[in-house]
Parts: structure tokens; sequence; C-alpha cells
């Protein structure tokens, strides 16, 4: 547990509001406040409609906040910025470039030349075991491998953070479970802090230090649960280990009583 | 014998050649076995006209007609210059209500203030029949070419930015989110996102308008012309010329289906990224 480095992101008394036609204010985020410290992996996991997404968003500089604010590194986030990486769900890779083209999308928009981008985007294909895909199009791909881009495409801007916004949501359990471990082996390379919403228990308990539950209705932190599984991890052996499961049933009881609550 | 083993010489030495001209014959073949059924209809136009099922003064037979297309066409270039004067007009109209059509529509997909001051305007005119307006700009804009382009980009502009806006507005959000996290400018997310995005949507508008190009110009000279293709076919009907007007027809229509073509080749190789239903 490094905890005791200095806060990455700093997220401090941020609450969202909607305006709807007929019912008024609605309040998705309710002054949300806690700190990602440096190399930290954080999980947040909670019921459909606590807002995890739109604080995601807000992280990114995506959506604005109607009050509170985002520090990243001490700095307010003012709109998104290829530091802060995005992976978000919905397959958001850009289906009329090359596979090749997507991962070298963001080095392509701060003016590297075309020689260079191209190695880069190479560099990092090869790392997610997608070179020979290169001049694919996206729908000639799955959507295991899809996400893989969407991954490159992140690592292709060197961010310092990485923001993921239920990257493995659609897909199907088995590649799921390849893509955690690949995600945690290239994770434990480097150790950049992550922000990771997921709605899947075992995922957050498996990946992260720290997971932030949250409660809807208006959205809030629920509870703060530390992770002291070892690492280097692996999913086979970790859901072997009895610490995971004491902590995956703390996380899902906390999770249930949400649901049932608004179910 | 020895004719045969030249002619294999020849075929052997030609071998690129002959396999390209194979290659050709068999395209040809292969087109006129999928339009059959035009070719069946071409056939009874034949036959009904020389059996005299029907006054050749109201219909000629198809030979006649082509004799006359060829004749016009390619040694006196009456209908070629008539022709060209119609495509000059079309092209125009068409070319304005494209660049302008697809400026706008951008604009009014991505600005709320360009969205709500032209969205009113164009529901308002677009159920408009484009010709019933043409009187109108023949008072304003004479007889001449001015007031045919007019009605030309009238009716190619509306189904070209109603395309481009909707085409502006449907590209996913997270696509443009996506590009923004990675560090585009709002006109490389134009750019590299929304035009690419919307382009399917824009080139089916493209060919709508080009449909729409082609009435407007037929029925704009047939209305007030002294040149084009519409005028020749009221001209030629009023002279008891079928077989001009028949070329005049078939001209139009053969013009048509081409753009169209073309414009679907085009779009084809465009699009070859988007998953295509007929494969």
């Amino acid at each position: 547990m490094s905890s005791s480095a200095a806060p990455h992101l700093s997220i401090c008394n941020v609450t969202m509001k909607y305006h709807t036609a007929n019912r008024g204010d609605l309040l998705a985020l309710d002054t949300i406040s806690f700190t990602v410290p440096t190399g930290e992996f954080v999980s947040i996991v909670g019921p459909s409609g606590c807002g995890k997404s739109t604080l995601l968003y807000i992280v990114a500089g995506l959506l604005r906040a109607t009050s509170g604010e985002v520090l990243s590194k001490g700095v307010p986030v003012a709109g998104p910025s290829p530091d802060r990486g995005v992976v978000l769900q919905n397959f958001s890779i850009f289906p009329w470039r090359r596979i090749v083209e997507n991962v070298a999308y963001g080095p392509e928009m701060t003016g590297l030349g075309k020689r260079e981008r191209h190695a880069l985007a190479m560099k990092y294909l090869r790392l997610v075991g997608l070179a020979d895909f290169a001049d694919y199009y996206p729908r000639e791909l799955s959507g295991g491998m899809k996400q893989r881009v969407a991954i490159a495409q992140m690592l292709a801007c060197n961010p310092s953070v990485f923001l993921m916004d239920e990257p493995f949501g659609a897909l199907d359990a088995l590649t799921r479970e390849i893509l955690q471990d690949q995600l945690l082996q290239l994770w434990e390379q480097d150790r950049k802090t992550v922000l990771f919403v997921t709605h899947s228990i075992d995922e957050s308990v498996l990946l992260s230090d720290r997971i932030i539950i949250m409660g809807r209705r208006p959205g809030h932190i629920k509870q703060i649960v530390d992770v002291s599984l070892p690492r280097p991890r692996r999913s086979a052996e970790i859901r072997l280990l009895p610490e995971f499961a004491r902590l995956r049933n703390m996380v899902s009881a906390l999770i249930r009583e949400e649901a049932e609550a608004a179910a | 014998m020895s004719d045969a083993s030249d002619t294999n010489l020849i075929v052997a030495a030609h071998r690129g050649q002959g396999r390209a001209i194979a290659k050709f014959i068999y395209a040809c073949v292969n087109s006129i076995l999928r339009y059959y059924p035009i070719f069946i209809l071409i056939a009874l136009w034949e036959l009904t006209a020389r059996l005299g099922l029907v006054d050749p003064a109201f219909m000629p037979p198809f030979s006649s007609v082509m004799i006359t297309l060829f004749q016009e066409l390619f040694v006196s270039h009456e209908l070629l210059i008539h022709t060209g004067y119609s495509f000059a007009r079309a092209g125009t109209g068409f070319g304005l209500a494209a660049i302008i059509g697809i400026t706008l529509g951008i604009m009014m997909g991505r600005s709320r203030m360009v969205e709500s001051f032209v969205d009113p305007l164009i529901s308002v005119i677009f159920p408009t029949p484009k010709l019933a307006l043409f009187p109108l700009m023949m008072v304003f804009l004479g007889i001449g070419d001015a007031s045919k382009i007019a009605l030309i980009f009238m009716g190619c502009f509306f189904p070209i930015i109603i395309n481009t806006y909707t085409g502006v507005k449907s590209v996913d959000k997270y696509f443009i989110w996506n590009a923004r996290t990675k560090g585009a400018s709002n006109f490389q997310v134009l750019l590299t996102v929304v035009l690419p995005g919307a382009l399917p949507m824009i080139f089916s508008g493209l060919r709508i308008a080009t449909s729409m190009a082609f009435l407007m110009i037929v029925a704009s000279e047939l209305i007030a012309s002294n040149e084009g293709l519409g005028y020749i076919i009221l001209y030629a009907q009023r002279s008891f010329n079928p077989e001009l007007m028949f070329s005049g027809i078939i001209l139009v229509s053969a013009m048509g289906f081409i753009a169209d073509r073309l414009l679907l080749r085009l779009g084809h190789w465009l699009f070859s990224w988007q998953e295509n239903e007929d494969e």
C-alpha cells in the first residue's frame, strides 16, 4: 500500500445537477470527495444509475461539475487533456480509420510526423498483441480486440493517469478475464495512476488497490475499501485466495444494500 | 493448320491484352444479363413499332431513334450542344447547392445558434414544391440561365442540407469525446470525426440531389428555354419529330443513370470501412 504518495487526482466536493423538463433539478452526484495517490489503482463500483460514469467524465474534463473541482497534479481540470487518458465503454475507436491510424490518432492531433507516429502506434499495437491487425478496419475485429485497440490508442498519448469507464463491460466472461490479466500485466510494469469504473465486483477486487463504493439517489460515496491482495496478481491465482472471497462478499453486500433499497 | 498456329502465337504474344479483352467481354455479357428486362422492353418496343401496332408518329422503332440519337450527337452535334447547356446549368446549380448545403448543414449540426435560426426556415420552405417557385424566379432572374440554376439549386439544396445536418447530429458523442481526450482541437474534431462520421449521410443527400437536378433542369427547360434537353424534347414534340423526342428522353435518363452509378461507385470506395449490407 503506497497511499502515502502525493495525490495525483483530488476530487473536491464535486456535485452534479441536471435540469430535467418535468421533474425539476436532478441531483446526480452529491458532494463527492476523495483522492487518488500517484501510482494507485482505484476502482469505482456501484449500482447502475449511481453516477459513477458521470464522475469519471468530470475527472476527464468531458463534463463540467455544477460545483466543486477536480485537481490533477494540483492543477484544476478545465477540459480534456491527453495527459489524462480515457478508455470509454462503447467501442469508441473510429470505424473509418484503420487500426494503426486509430492508435496513432493522439500523436497525429498533437503534431507528430507521419513516420514517427506510425512507429509509435506499431509499438503499442505489439504491446496489446494486435500488430498483425494494423491494416484492418475496426469492423473486422472482435469486441475484445477493439477494446485492446482503445487501450493502445490511449497509451500512445503517453498519459500519466488512466481513466477507464467499464472498458470490459460489453465483453463475454472469458474475453473479459483475459483482458483483465493483460491490463494487470501492463499496469504492473510502470504503475500509472488508474481510476477504473466498473459494475463488476470481481473485477474491482481483482484489479484495485482501493475500491470506492458508490450509492445512488443522489450519487454519493458509501464506503472506501482497501484491497491488500499481493501483487503481481493473476486472475486465476487471486480468485482462489480466501482474502479475495472475503473482500468480494463484503463489497457485494454493500452494493446489494444500495440496489435493494432502490429496486 | 498454319493459320491456327499463327493465331495461337499472336494470342500467346498478346496474352495479357487478350485476358483484358476477355475480362471486358465477360463484364459486358454480365451486365447485359443483369439488365435483361430492359432488353426485353427494347425488343418489344422495336417489334410493336415494326409490326405497325402503334402509330410511328407517336412511337417510332427503337432502332430509328438510335440512328437519330447517333446523328444528332456525333454528326450534327445538335444534341451534344443542348446536352452541354443542360449539363452546365445542372452542374452549376448542384455544385452551389453542395457547397452551401454541406457548409450550412455542418454549421447547423455543430452550433445551437445556427440550428435554431436555420431549422424553422427549412421546415417552412422545404415542403413547398420548388417548381411552384419557378415563375417567381423568372420574374426576379429573367428567363435565362440564372432562374434555371436557381431552381436547380433550390431542388438540390434541401436534401443536401437536411442530410448533412442529420449526419452531423448522428455522429456518436463518444467518438467526439474520445477525440477530445486525445488532444484534438475543435477544428480537428470537425475534420477527423464529424466529417468522416457524417459523410455517408452527406453522400446519400448528394445522390438524392442528383436526381432532383435532372428533374429540375428538364422541367425548367420545358417551361421556358431556347436550348437544353428539355427544350429539345418539347421542340421535337411540337415539330412532329418523335425520333428526336425519344432521343432527348433517352439521353436525359442515361445521364441520370450514369451520374447515379458514378456516385454509388465513389461511395463504395469512400466507405469501404463500413459494413456493406449487400456483401
